[in-house]
């Protein structure tokens, strides 16, 4: 599923996360989930696992108190 | 090709990267604060109305709350308790283009501080006061205070009435009144984009979750739990008179929009 035929790009900056787990309780279309690995300040960060599935509905980034996430449509490959 | 992306990651930064320090992440926040929430969705509508970095001032008190200048990309300061709306009255002379915003968090505004509004209200200010309400000082934890909700108490000692925050602004004579929890963002960033061409004062009241405060029971909650317990305990009713507006012995919390009328010449 895909944001009226167009891909959606999901980008997790996973240094700055501090793995409060609000994103992944926010997505509706269960796109992210908490990683195994630690970042090198010792928190799980939220990982993609179904990126076909992302609305670009802007929730993770609105909730994100770490500016740590955020989904972008992409164009003709060039990522806005 | 998703290899490729990730490792380019560092090309592409977060929308509002513009009006923030990259280098100074993470923050400095616990994990889950609001505050956080509430810096994005300002930025997000300082970003709809196509307001610069140069068209900004932002004044910020101490503690938790007044760590946000300090990764601001943009003219900041971060004053001692009581000084805060008095500095922002100094700087509305010497640079009256600029539009001053003014983070406050409970005692920058309820111990010292709360009764420069007057001065603010006199001098005829355009300036948006972000009043961040987490009912507790968070640094300090164990105080009763002003806004400590009506059943709760420190280790001894009585029963206190919280204080009608909206009330205050009304009778010093805001011109705009609102009041959000950071699980309505998209609210909270459109009371931002009215706030900017609002005559005179406004005041915007956020209930933040503090991670250290416990909420009903005697464990620390989960960032998820307790943007949730914030989501079930809270109504969105518009208009309400700001007299009802105490959180004494309500069960829910009332937010919304109360108050947007042009009062500059009232005295």
């Amino acid at each position: 599923m895909t944001h009226k035929g167009q891909k959606v790009e999901v980008f997790v900056l996973k240094e700055r996360c501090k793995g409060c787990g609000i994103c992944v309780a926010v997505c509706q279309t269960e796109v992210l989930e908490l990683s195994e690995e630690k970042n090198s300040h010792g928190y799980r960060h939220p990982i993609v696992i179904n990126a076909d599935r992302c609305l670009n509905c802007g929730l993770c980034e609105m909730f994100c108190p770490d500016f740590a996430i955020w989904a972008t449509i992409e164009k003709e490959g060039v990522l806005g | 090709m998703a290899k490729q992306k990730s490792s380019s990651l560092e090309n592409f930064f977060h929308p509002t990267d513009y009006f923030l320090v990259s280098d100074i992440f993470p923050t400095v926040w616990c994990p889950g604060c609001g505050i956080g929430t509430a810096v994005y969705s300002f930025f997000e509508a300082c970003k709809e109305k196509d307001i610069d970095r140069d068209d900004l001032y932002i004044i910020s008190g101490m503690g938790c709350t007044g760590k946000i200048s300090e990764f601001l990309c943009l003219s900041s300061s971060s004053i001692t308790d009581g000084h805060i709306i008095e500095k922002a009255v100094h700087i509305n002379e010497k640079n009256p283009d600029k539009k001053i915003v003014v983070f406050l968090n409970n005692a920058d505004f309820l111990i010292s501080g709360g009764e420069e509004l007057k001065k603010a209200k006199k001098r005829k200010l355009n300036i948006l006061i972000i009043y961040i309400n987490n009912f507790i000082y968070a640094l300090s934890k164990d105080q009763a205070f002003p806004m400590t909700p009506y059943m709760r108490r420190s280790t001894k000692g009585e029963f206190e009435i919280p204080f009608n925050i909206p009330y205050m602004a009304y009778s010093i004579g805001a011109s705009f009144v609102a009041r959000w929890t950071p699980i309505r963002a998209g609210w909270m960033k459109h009371s931002f984009v009215e706030s900017f061409s609002v005559q005179g004062l406004s005041l915007i009241e956020l209930i933040s979750p503090c991670l250290i405060y416990d909420a009903n029971t005697g464990r620390i909650l989960d960032p998820v739990e307790k943007m949730a317990f914030y989501n079930d305990n809270s109504e969105i009713q518009f208009w309400v008179p700001v007299k009802n507006l105490d959180l004494r012995r309500q069960k829910r919390i009332i937010i919304g929009k109360f108050l947007d009328i042009n009062r500059t010449h009232d005295t």
